[in-house]
């Protein structure tokens, strides 16, 4: 019996995929180190994206704040808005709305330059001239997005927090240190740091995905756009996805 | 007796069912502009690619500088491939960096300990070699097709190679752009006794610039001689390139 088309190639490619994760981690540990490159990466990824995680941030704390209280007042329980927000956001919220907009901005960029560095033979280019440009192009972004959205997870959830403050306070009034008492109070180490874990995996998976559709580009201008595009599809159910094995071994350790 | 710097022996190299080389050979000595000539998706392509190890070959012996190409390690032919400059057909340009950081870049990786105004030096003399030196902090996106290739040029020869790839340097170009690239490869191998290996099917460039061509066909080399030998020759298959 024969598998059909669309199954074969998605076994294929995700074989694919799993040589080019392998590679990553055999051309990351061998030297030479691009650290100047990692830099770079880290500023691009990294700190140009905080404006757009920031604003999205905000909006997420401030429109989840406004929905969640009739509700909360249904039931008479108004006071655990804070909490309630709070853990939303810490939890599961922050780390995946973050991960989406990271996959949206990052992801595409990535597989859309180097899908065009690979048609344009830029990248024959870099290896002629005697550099490896999988560890020039492909560690370094790997690397770099992995380490930046954990860090723009932290930022966007304490953005997204203020946006609940003031979205408690459309209302009602409550005190600054009364809504971040009441939001840390509620906050454990099984809250934040699975959060905080699961987000390095999303980062990696943003990362290889991009870079894996971009180095792969083919069939010119056409296969740039497509590598662009099934960067950010690819990255963004792989979110999902590690966002669902990550609740189960939470799960398993008891920290749900 | 002149030094051979690329010697290639029958080699063999296809994409699945379509077989491109098959038995070629060829030899470039040192100082020499060998063009080699052929029909589109004839495999000139290919062999270079193969012989500045792009593309692995299916069997035959490929030595480059003393060097064969398909049995180095990494770092070997990382190595070597410092003395080959190789000129792509696209120019392949660093869209994201200054014309300055494209010449820079290839630099950088080799030179490491060259001070910031050695470097300076040579980025200068390689930009007036091709007579670009106000571009310095341009973009490619604002350079013409024929600024575009000779800062690809300019690049090339930035660490100073024995040896140039020439992947149709003139494809894409006016016809007087064309003859001043054509010119400025002869004078470069003048200049620095390089030697290269030119694909192209613009007659004009071959002119110019070839010492000898060699004529690809059917994976083989077809015929081999002089301009004036082949522009001579009475074979219909020779005759048709030359017509």
């Amino acid at each position: 019996m024969q598998l059909p088309q669309h199954t074969r190639n998605f076994i294929l490619e995700a074989g694919e995929l799993s040589r080019f994760t392998g590679r990553f981690f055999r051309e990351s540990v061998k030297p030479r180190y691009e650290v100047n490159e990692f830099i770079n990466q880290c500023f691009i990824v990294g700190y140009k994206s905080l404006p757009l995680v920031g604003l999205t941030g905000f909006i997420m704390g401030l429109v989840l704040t406004m929905q969640l209280r009739p509700s909360l007042i249904d039931y008479g329980v108004e006071s655990e808005l804070p909490a309630m927000v709070g853990i939303s956001i810490v939890r599961e919220i922050g780390p995946v709305i973050t991960a989406l907009i990271f996959a949206g901005k990052i992801g595409s960029s990535i597989g859309a330059e180097l899908g065009s560095m690979k048609v344009t033979e830029q990248i024959d280019a870099m290896e002629v001239s005697g550099t490896n440009p999988f560890k020039y192009l492909v560690v370094t972004r790997v690397m770099a997005t992995t380490l930046m959205l954990p860090i723009l997870v932290l930022l966007g959830d304490a953005i997204s927090l203020y946006g609940a403050y003031l979205g408690v306070n459309i209302k009602a009034t409550t005190s600054f240190h009364l809504y971040y008492t009441q939001v840390f109070d509620n906050l454990s180490f099984g809250d934040v740091i699975p959060a905080f874990v699961k987000s390095f995996f999303f980062g990696f998976a943003i990362g290889v995905v991009g870079c894996f559709k971009g180095y792969n580009s083919s069939k010119g201008t056409e296969g740039v756009g497509r590598s662009a595009n099934s960067a950010v599809v690819v990255a963004s159910l792989m979110v999902f996805i590690l966002d669902l094995i990550a609740v189960q071994v939470t799960d398993l350790f008891g920290l749900n | 007796m002149e030094e051979t710097v690329i010697s290639i022996r029958n080699l063999h190299k296809s994409f699945g069912n379509n077989v491109v080389l098959k038995g070629f050979n060829l030899d470039l000595k040192r100082g020499e502009n060998l063009a080699v000539l052929g029909k589109s998706g004839s495999g000139k392509s290919v062999l270079i690619k193969c012989i500045i190890g792009l593309l692995a070959p299916d069997g035959g012996t490929i030595n480059v500088l003393g060097q064969s190409i398909p049995d180095l390690s990494q770092d070997e032919l990382d190595r070597t491939r410092v003395r080959i400059g190789f000129l792509f057909q696209s120019n392949a340009l660093y869209d994201s960096m200054t014309v300055k950081e494209n010449l820079e870049f290839p630099m950088r990786r080799h030179w490491l300990s060259a001070d910031e105004k050695k470097a300076e030096e040579k980025i200068a003399e390689a930009l007036e070699n091709v007579g670009l030196l106000h571009t310095l902090n341009m973009m490619p996106v604002e350079l013409s097709g024929g600024m575009r290739k000779r800062i690809a040029l300019a690049r090339t020869l930035i660490l100073k190679p024995d040896i140039i790839l020439y992947d149709e340097p003139t494809t894409g170009l006016d016809p007087i752009t064309a003859r001043e690239i054509s010119t400025l490869m002869n004078n470069i191998q003048k200049k620095y006794n390089t030697s290269s290996i030119i694909i192209s099917h613009d007659m004009n460039c071959i002119k110019i610039t070839a010492d000898r061509i060699i004529i690809l066909m059917n994976g083989r080399a077809y015929a081999e001689g002089t301009y004036d030998e082949l522009v001579a020759s009475a074979d219909p298959e020779v005759k048709q390139f030359f017509d």
